[in-house]
């Protein structure tokens, strides 16, 4: 053992490091704590929270049953029952989604070209029964209608959830090459 | 106050009676006091630990979680008390009351500010030491009755360590026997007005030192910690407990640090004893109150440095932790006793 080692044991130099250290953190760091239930964090642009069907402006449902969500789906969680319609169309029986086994990809939104499968900014949907995850198209439909009322649920499915057909301009919050010049759509 | 009493009373079998309510009204004041202490020494602890770890601890009950203690001692109270089936049920009954009456015991000989403790006697510091030890029985009795391998281990090396340390604290201390001559600690806490800082810590810093080591250990507290290590005794000797008697364990463990760190503000920092210059021109019933703020704040200061260290250092090693007992601070304990000695008997005029 070096002299110097050895006044650095007896002076326990590290001790006092590690003990000023926390000294400091006491003094002038800031607790890093989220008060999550009391206070809410915002869910950053682009959030893939719980589903919900669009409406078109007539409050219809936008969707056409064509089933590629169902088919890009990588968990297999979106069940869609089509029959035929009075005057030949394709009418959505039942659009279902199974919330517990679904991996929140967003695999399906990309997949629509109509822009009827959403996800919203919504995540505290816990809940006492398995059935209450179960989501059918009466309550995706419901979601729309909570989730994305008023100027900010249309902002939101504005900037991410509409079909790319649509509008190719990418939104301000979103994550871009930064190469990548943005077309303006004429 | 006992003149007031005998000028009243001219009997003096009443005189009797009201001295002893006297007494058990002291005894009743300090010890909800003191309880009220330990139970904001846990929320003080958890404020410091958290904030030290980048958390912000207990928050939610009443303003800043200040009712916290209150809801957590509640809580305890109405748990089930699980007692396992092949336990030794008397010891296993008796053994936290032990532990925890050994430590509130302690209080009874604290001068908490100049003239009044409940017991001011001529062997204090002693006193302390007995029941410091006597307390190591709860902790083994508990840990043996529980009939559990964790609780077992946890007692063993309780009272392997707490035997070990016990030396070296009651040599550490010897030193300031020296310097003041007496046992009592109010004589203690006098002796050290002549001396730098009004400290006994200055001239025995060695003997500080090794005191500060020997309560960590004596009170099992990080780095020491070793009879309840979490991570390998699940909780150590308290392990099979529940409910009220889990409480007791916890109470007298704050209790003895609380102890422990009046010990060093009375034998080491001072006590209550402010300047003269402070003392004089106040009244006696304000020095006296800003004596007990001191020695409180003595008290606190001491107890944040039990919580500072245990934030930032991990557990020793038992071989280590027996090394430091018997290869450091006994041999640092004896220096320091020699070294008091000798210069007691040189400058007899300085000390």
């Amino acid at each position: 053992m070096t002299s110097g080692k050895l006044l650095r044991s007896i002076f326990f130099v590290e001790i006092i490091k590690g003990l000023a250290f926390t000294l400091k953190t006491l003094l002038f760091t800031k607790p890093v704590t989220r008060r999550y239930p009391k206070v809410k964090v915002p869910a950053l642009p682009g959030f893939r929270g719980l589903h919900a069907l669009a409406k078109n402006e007539e409050g219809k449902l936008k969707c056409v049953g064509c089933g590629l969500c169902g088919a890009y789906c990588p968990s297999k969680c979106i069940y869609i029952y089509t029959s035929e319609g009075d005057d030949h169309n394709k009418v959505v029986d039942r659009y279902e989604i199974d919330i517990l086994r679904c991996i929140f990809c967003g695999f399906c939104v990309e997949a629509c070209p109509f822009g009827a499968i959403t996800l919203s900014e919504h995540y505290e949907y816990s809940n006492y029964q398995r059935e209450d995850f179960y989501m059918t198209k009466d309550k995706l439909l419901g979601n729309w209608d909570k989730y994305f009322a008023g100027p900010k649920g249309e902002r939101y499915f504005r900037d991410f959830w509409q079909p790319k057909s649509e509008n190719f301009t990418g939104s301000e919050g979103q994550a871009m090459f930064s190469k990548v010049k943005v077309k303006e759509k004429k | 106050m006992n003149d007031i009493v005998n000028t009243v009373t001219t009997s003096g079998l009443l005189d009797m009676i009201i001295n002893i309510l006297f007494i058990v009204l002291k005894i009743a004041a300090v010890i909800a006091v003191g309880l009220l202490h330990v139970a904001y020494a846990t929320y003080f602890e958890r404020k410091v630990m958290a904030h030290m770890q980048v958390r912000i601890g207990p928050r939610e009950v009443g303003p800043l979680g200040l009712f916290q203690p209150f809801a957590d001692g509640i809580k305890l109270f109405f748990k089930e008390d699980i007692i396992p089936q092949n336990a030794d049920k008397p010891l296993f009954y008796l053994a936290p009351v032990i532990f925890f009456v050994s430590a509130l015991t302690s209080l009874s000989v604290l001068p908490f500010f100049d003239g009044f403790a409940i017991g001011n006697i001529n062997i204090g510091l002693l006193f302390l030491f007995a029941m410091s030890s006597l307390g190591a029985y709860g902790i083994v009795l508990s840990g043996w009755s529980s009939n559990s391998k964790y609780a077992f281990l946890g007692g063993l090396r309780s009272a392997s360590q707490i035997i070990s340390y016990e030396i070296s604290m009651g040599l550490s201390l010897v030193g300031v026997m020296m310097m003041a001559g007496s046992l009592n600690l109010m004589d203690i806490v006098r002796a050290q007005h002549h001396y730098p800082l009004g400290m006994f810590a200055v001239p025995q810093f060695l003997g500080f030192f090794v005191f500060i080591v020997a309560a960590f250990a004596e009170t099992n507290r990080l780095p020491f910690d070793l009879p309840e290590a979490e991570s390998e005794l699940v909780a150590g000797y308290f392990t099979e407990y529940s409910g009220f008697r889990f409480a007791m364990f916890f109470l007298g463990e704050y209790t003895g640090m609380l102890v422990m760190s009046s010990i060093a503000s009375l034998c080491f920092l001072g006590g209550w004893a402010l300047p003269e210059f402070i003392t004089a021109s106040l009244p006696v019933f304000l020095a006296k109150a800003l004596g007990l703020f001191w020695f409180l704040f003595k008290v606190y200061a001491f107890m944040f440095l039990y919580y500072w260290v245990r934030s930032t250092l991990p557990r020793y090693r038992y071989d280590q932790l027996m090394a430091i007992g018997w290869k450091l601070l006994i041999p640092l304990a004896l220096v320091n006793i020699v070294i008091t000695g000798l210069a007691k008997m040189w400058f007899k005029g300085l000390l």
